[in-house]
């Protein structure tokens, strides 16, 4: 209560230096108090406020009204306000005019009271307005009662010492409400200063201030106040950007940037690293005390001649020594002499005996040691792998590929071997995999060939033979295809195709009928094994020659790589083939008959003789014609030596009088008669060479006549050939041309003016000529194709005129063309930096603007040259005078 | 009279010096500077100007340190006849000159009369260390001229016309009666080049390694001798000449022809880069100066002219008569004439030649080649009866760089030198009428006509373009996929068609078929019948 009343005498306080206003805001106070009391079961929950809790933790009381109640204290005090402030137009809620104004905060229902927790407006309204309605919480004051009693009997302390707090909470709350209302104004703060010196002066100043309204003005919109700020900041960045201005211009303009000159790296050489090293381990340690050996160092600084007395070795020590390396060396060189040995055995049992050796070893190893077995599968698995992945075995090598490309059958037995080898590891190295797969089943089948190969016997042989008649019936099947299309389509081609299919129908069914026989033969062998063997050799030989067939299938693959070829080669391809039968037949044949051998070479030492003898015609034909050639050259040449003779004759008659040492033709015309071997005709110049007719003879002998007339001649011819002449145009032929009309009228005026114009370009284009002024100079226009790439096609990027670049080039840079002094500063590259220098950002500093950017360069520059050497100098010296 | 030869005189090195002559040495500088600056003010691009600003800068310091260079390590100057008073220069006899000279220039003039191997002609290497002598009939002979030691000599019993060394004394070319063929010092065969034909004259390109021959039938040929390559092989198609020489600023080859004309010729170009008519008769001497620009020719009709070859003009004309010319690596002209040597020389650098020296052997012998002797004051003559040299004072350059030539040249420096100028062989294109347009910006040409691929590539793409052609679907059948495939076909001829007619080739008028009927000559028109 107590502080309520200092309130209000403050309130009078105030009542007596402000001026009206804050005299109704008093009024209204104190008219609400008494509205208050009545209205406060209803009213209470209103409005926007702060949640109470905080309003406890602020220590606020509640002094600012709520706007309802305020509205509704000046509506009942309306008399004495000289403004009414209206009720803010959203919350009249006309017509939903307005959007609402959405509350966020949590609101109570109205019917809803809390009972346990006492909220602390009822606690402020205890202590404001205990007198007045007091009633009311009776019922909360017992129940704070309680929890007071019940703290004490918990805590064991008096009452009082809650009952305190809650007093300080209130006092302290009431000050700070003053604050929080705002409520001093400046004579409150003027008030503690009356009587004082220049107390009055203050007082009249702000009375002026009061009277004059002070209106705040409302602050800019955000848009200009951002352009403004944007303004400074330019201001200032631009500032801040100059500053560089004259730096980056430097840069740009210096002919040459060192970058990343200044680094210190501390050590220098190897030298300053090694003396900071310190010995660290032990063995380190050992060889620095060994080094850092005062005896020795002394020894070292001294002249040295100690040093050799602390080298002294005990003479037991080096006999050791040599014993020793003796030893080794014996050892090595009879190892050496071993191996030699070994290496130089070539029996093959021995090797063999060895690899076999070598391989029990291992097997042995794998069978003894598991980690040797694990190692060689891993090795082996390896070699899988990479087989796998790079298909090595698989013919897929160059060597390889040629010798299929020439024909498996082309080889001999060494290749074969060796491919037949490599097909084999290849099917060892991926056989794992299969076996994984299919569980050994392909194992078998491929087995199944390699046995009916192998194996040899009559049966293999039958099924071989059936074989090959199976095959020789698809193929004879196939051939019935014909290409429709292609080369092949052609007439000529078909004719010819056809006549080797013909062929090779009959051959196949040649073969089949051999096929036949020789199982019945095989059949009947093994009834009775008697049989001569050479019948079956001829059998054989024709068996051999039914394989054309299976070339026959790949003849059109041939074909298509060269089609231009005719019948001739494709008869010649035939005969290849043959040969290639016959050759292969010698490789199959001879283990069965040897006379079939016999035969087989025979055919095609035939074949060969007809190669030959095709061969020596070609060639005697061209030596006949060689021979005729020469025959007709020497014929040939008789006559044009008379001929160089009369030219030569005629050039001496020429030169005669421009000659005055005529000794020089005459001795030349001496020689020219002698010429007469087979060298010159072969030379092409004199071949043709054509007698100078009679006009041409005296045109020569008159050479010189009338030179400036010829002169402008060929001026003129020059100029036609490299500008050439329009065109005279002539009369159309066409309409109009029969009945006169044409030649009436003349020619269109469309095709003179064009002539006209051909004509004006050709003059033009004359005069633009270097020799057009010149009377007796004829400059050739035509550009050397060749020369072109001595220009450059436009001009390079930051010239704009030809003369600037031009003149730019004009002097040489080389070491040939400039003292040695001036050649690095001509030659020096645009930015120098060293490989793996760290180039800093560009740092500020201070230059004049005026300077010149040389000036600030120097001292760095120099910094870096070095001194001038005097021998190049001298050099350079020399090399001045060949530019001279 | 005084004779006077500037010895070297070594001037001191001094800094000091640096300051005062700076305005002395600015010409040479200039010399070194080659031509002016681009001129900046032009360029818009301120980075590039700052660029070739820098670049001036130093282009400027390199001039004047080479300027310097030559200043203090070239210091010795090049002779000259002096007269006093009524004296004529060309009045002073060898005589007396020798008595003037110091002892080992006095025994450079000497006459070698070799009576029977008939007609001379020599050639010196490029130092002038080595005279190599080709008699008409066959005699061959190398001698070094300083120890004046006969190195080799052999007889070819064959015609001998001209001799030429290659890049050193190891190896020369002698043009022969039938082919030229190369010989080394030891005088061993080495190749016989039959591709020539019979060679009258012989010219070897020292930097491109070419050797040029021109053959009784007008023919030029251009052998590499480095990698046996025929690089061209061009008639000429204007008789059989002898006269042929090199500028030696472009190695551009020179013809003098029997019409008058002067072609010259470049190893690319099956035609001649230009032809000027030079005089009224046949052409019996060219010579060029060493600065490239001043060619001298001298025809029959009596005419000797100096022509500007930058602007091919004739600078001077004198009538007089040169059966051979040659210059001086100073500027002096010497000419032949008969048995009566004449040198001429240019006093003020106008290109006005006055008499200077005179010379005349013996009567009778027939001079057939002068030619002066690198870095040293002699001409060499060449005659009917063996070969003299005579003391020309002011002749020779006087300072030898020895990255160029080096009379004095041990064997190491010279297999040095040999492989360095195999390395820095210039490719034949390179030889043009402007060598310092190498590396400029190319002429644009007249009619850049589409080659044929271009053009091939040109009409696939517009092909595709008309394939890709998409068609609305159209109702009533008009959308049929025949149709379709019709319309497609259609549009693609379309495209092709105009493509054609856009790109047709336009071609050029045959040439014309010459006209048989020989016209006489002028001096024999009179006598032609008249047509009626």
């Amino acid at each position: 209560m107590a502080e309520k009343k200092q309130k209000t005498a403050k309130r009078e306080r105030m009542k007596a230096y402000a001026p009206s206003k804050t005299l109704k805001f008093t009024k209204s106070k104190t008219n609400k108090k008494s509205k208050k009391a009545a209205k406060d079961g209803r009213k209470r929950k209103s409005g926007p406020h702060l949640p109470s809790s905080f309003l406890r933790e602020f220590g606020l009381q509640k002094l600012i009204p709520s706007s309802s109640d305020k509205g509704e204290v000046e509506e009942e005090i309306e008399d004495l306000y000289e403004y009414e402030e209206a009720l803010p137009e959203e919350e009249t809620k006309k017509n939903r005019r307005f959007d609402p104004v959405e509350n966020y905060e949590y609101e109570l229902p109205d019917d809803f009271e809390d009972e346990n927790v006492p909220s602390d407006d009822d606690e402020h309204e205890l202590s404001d307005e205990d007198d007045g309605v007091a009633d009311g919480e009776g019922d909360v004051a017992d129940a704070s009662e309680k929890h007071v009693r019940m703290l004490q009997s918990i805590t064991g302390l008096p009452a009082e010492a809650f009952k305190d707090k809650k007093k300080k909470d209130v006092t302290l709350s009431g000050v700070q409400g003053d604050f929080g209302g705002g409520q001093i104004s400046i004579n409150d703060l003027l008030d503690p200063l009356h009587g004082k010196a220049g107390y009055s002066m203050l007082r009249k100043r702000l009375h002026q201030l009061e009277k004059t309204p002070m209106a705040v003005q409302a602050p800019l919109p955000k848009v200009e106040r951002d352009k403004l700020e944007r303004k400074v900041t330019y201001v200032q960045s631009k500032k801040e950007m100059t500053k560089w201005e004259p730096l980056v211009k430097r840069n740009r303009e210096a002919p040459t940037l060192y970058l990343g000159e200044d680094i210190d790296l501390g050590m220098h050489t190897v030298g300053t690293i090694a003396a900071e090293h310190k010995p660290r381990t032990e063995f380190e340690r050992k060889m620095a005390a060994l080094i850092g050996d005062p005896v020795v160092m002394e020894a070292h600084s001294k002249d040295g001649a100690r040093l050799l007395e602390l080298n002294k070795v005990s003479i037991e020590d080096v006999r050791d020594h040599q014993n020793r390396l003796a030893k080794m060396r014996s050892l090595l060189f009879r190892h050496e002499m071993k191996a030699k040995h070994i290496k130089n055995i070539k029996s093959k049992t021995y090797h063999r005996i060895l690899k076999k050796e070598r391989q029990k070893r291992a097997s042995a190893e794998i069978d003894m040691d598991p980690e040797v077995a694990k190692e060689l599968a891993i090795k082996q698995e390896f070699k899988r792998a990479e087989e796998r992945m790079t298909l090595k075995h698989k013919n897929s090598s160059k060597w390889a590929k040629r010798i299929l490309k020439r024909g498996f059958k082309a080889q001999d037995d060494g290749t074969r071997t060796a491919i037949a080898e490599q097909l084999q590891q290849h099917a060892l190295l991926t056989r794992k995999i299969n076996s994984m797969n299919e569980n050994s089943s392909s194992d078998e089948t491929s087995d199944d060939d390699s046995n009916e190969l192998s194996h040899g016997s009559d049966s293999g042989v039958s099924k071989l033979l059936n074989k090959a008649k199976d095959k020789t019936m698809k193929v004879m099947e196939e051939e019935d295809e014909m290409p429709k299309t292609g080369v092949f389509a052609l007439p000529f081609m078909e004719r010819s195709l056809k006549k080797q299919r013909e062929a090779a129908h009959e051959e196949a069914c040649l073969a089949l009928q051999e096929y036949e026989s020789s199982l019945g033969k095989l059949e009947g062998d093994e009834a009775g094994p008697s049989s001569p063997g050479k019948r079956s050799g001829r059998r054989v030989f024709v068996g051999a020659k039914s394989r054309p067939m299976t070339f026959s299938t790949e003849e059109p693959e041939n074909h298509d790589d060269n089609d231009s070829e005719g019948e001739v080669e494709v008869r010649e391809e035939e005969n290849e083939h043959k040969v290639e039968n016959g050759l292969s037949e010698v490789q199959i044949g001879p283990a069965l008959v040897p006379d079939d051998a016999e035969t087989g070479q025979e055919a095609i030492f035939k074949d060969f003789g007809d190669i030959a003898k095709k061969a020596g015609s070609n060639t005697t034909y061209e030596v006949s014609i060689f021979a005729s050639d020469t025959w007709r050259k020497m014929g040939g040449k008789n006559p044009s030596d008379n001929i160089k003779e009369k030219s030569a004759v005629a050039d001496n008659l020429v030169l005669s009088s421009q000659n005055s040492a005529g000794q020089d033709d005459n001795s030349d015309s001496d020689s020219d008669l002698e010429m007469v071997d087979g060298f010159l005709s072969s030379h092409p110049k004199s071949d043709d060479y054509k007698l100078p007719s009679q006009d041409e003879l005296i045109h020569r002998a008159f050479a010189g006549d009338d030179v400036v007339m010829e002169f402008e001649k060929e001026k003129m011819d020059v100029l036609n050939e490299e500008n050439p002449e329009p065109e005279k145009p002539v009369l159309l032929p066409g309409w109009g041309q029969w009945t006169h009309i044409q030649q009436k009228k003349g020619i269109p005026s469309i095709i003179t003016e064009e002539h006209e114009k051909a004509k004006r370009k050709r003059e033009e284009a004359l005069k633009k000529r270097k020799d057009s002024h010149l009377k007796n100079v004829i400059i050739s226009e035509k550009i050397d194709k060749k020369a072109e790439k001595l220009h450059l096609k436009n001009l390079p990027f930051p010239y704009t005129s030809k003369e600037a670049y031009e003149q730019s080039i004009r002097m040489p840079i080389g070491p040939d063309y400039n003292p040695a002094i001036s050649i690095g500063a001509l030659n020096r590259p645009a930015v120098i930096k060293r490989a793996g220098v760290i180039i800093n950002p560009i740092k500020y500093e201070d230059i004049d603007p005026y300077g010149k950017s040389e000036d600030s360069k120097e001292p760095k520059h120099k910094r870096q040259k070095k001194k001038p050497n005097a021998k190049k100098t001298q050099f350079a010296a020399r090399k001045v005078s060949k530019k001279s | 009279m005084v004779v006077r030869r500037e010895n070297m005189e070594t001037e001191n090195i001094n800094i000091g010096i640096k300051q005062e002559n700076l305005e002395e040495l600015d010409p040479k500088a200039k010399k070194y500077l080659r031509g002016d600056g681009a001129n900046l003010e032009v360029l818009r691009d301120k980075r590039l100007k700052g660029q070739l600003s820098v670049k001036e800068k130093l282009y400027g310091q390199s001039a004047k340190a080479a300027a310097m260079a030559e200043k203090w390590l070239l210091p010795t100057e090049h002779g000259y006849l002096e007269a006093e008073g009524l004296e004529k220069t060309w009045r002073i006899k060898q005589e007396t000159i020798l008595q003037e000279v110091d002892i080992i220039s006095s025994r450079k003039p000497f006459d070698m009369v070799l009576k029977d191997l008939g007609p001379y002609r020599f050639d010196y290497t490029l130092s002038g260390r080595y005279m190599l002598v080709g008699g008409r009939k066959g005699h061959l002979a190398m001698i070094d001229m300083i120890t004046m030691d006969l190195i080799k000599e052999f007889q070819v019993r064959e015609t001998v016309r001209d001799v030429v060394f290659l890049h050193n004394e190891q190896f020369f070319a002698v043009a022969q009666k039938r082919y030229p063929y190369i010989y080394n010092r030891h005088g061993t065969e080495i190749h016989c080049l039959k591709e020539h034909g019979a060679p009258l004259k012989l010219q070897f390109l020292d930097k491109q390694f070419l050797l040029v021959s021109i053959n009784k039938f007008g023919q030029l040929h251009y052998q590499d001798v480095s990698t046996g390559e025929i690089v061209g092989n061009y008639r000429t198609g204007l008789g059989r000449t002898d006269v042929m020489e090199t500028n030696p600023y472009n190695a551009i080859i020179s013809l003098g022809h029997a019409g008058g004309k002067v072609t010259m010729w470049k190893p690319t170009n099956p035609k001649p880069l230009v032809t000027m008519l030079c005089h009224h008769g046949p052409i019996t001497a060219l010579a060029f100066h060493y600065n490239g620009h001043l060619m001298a020719t001298a025809g029959i009709d009596r005419k000797i002219k100096l022509w500007d070859i930058r602007k091919f003009q004739v600078l001077r004309s004198y009538s007089s008569y040169a059966q051979s010319m040659d210059f001086s690596q100073k500027g002096l002209l010497a000419l032949s004439n008969g048995s009566q040597v004449q040198i001429w020389r240019d006093p003020v650098g106008s290109h006005d030649y006055g008499r200077y020296m005179n010379h005349s052997m013996v009567k009778g012998y027939q001079i057939g080649k002068v030619c002066f002797r690198p870095y040293e004051d002699v001409l060499g003559i060449g005659h009917s009866m063996g070969i003299s040299s005579i003391l020309v004072p002011g002749s020779g350059e006087p300072n030898f760089d020895s990255w160029v030539a080096n009379p004095y040249e041990t064997k190491k420096q010279r297999r040095e030198k040999e492989v360095h100028s195999l390395l820095d062989k210039l490719q034949p294109e390179t030889i043009m009428l402007d060598p310092s347009k190498i590396g400029t910006v190319r002429p644009p040409r007249k009619k850049v006509r589409p080659s044929k691929k271009e053009v091939e590539a040109e009409l696939d793409e517009t092909v595709q373009k008309a394939k890709s052609v998409t068609f609305k679907n159209k109702t009533k059948g008009r959308s049929k996929p025949s149709k379709k495939a019709k319309k497609k076909e259609e549009v693609v001829l379309n495209a092709k068609r105009s493509f054609r007619e856009l790109h047709q080739v336009e071609e050029r008028p045959l040439k014309k078929q010459k006209v048989d009927e020989v016209e006489l000559p002028k001096s024999l028109q009179r006598f032609a019948r008249k047509k009626l």
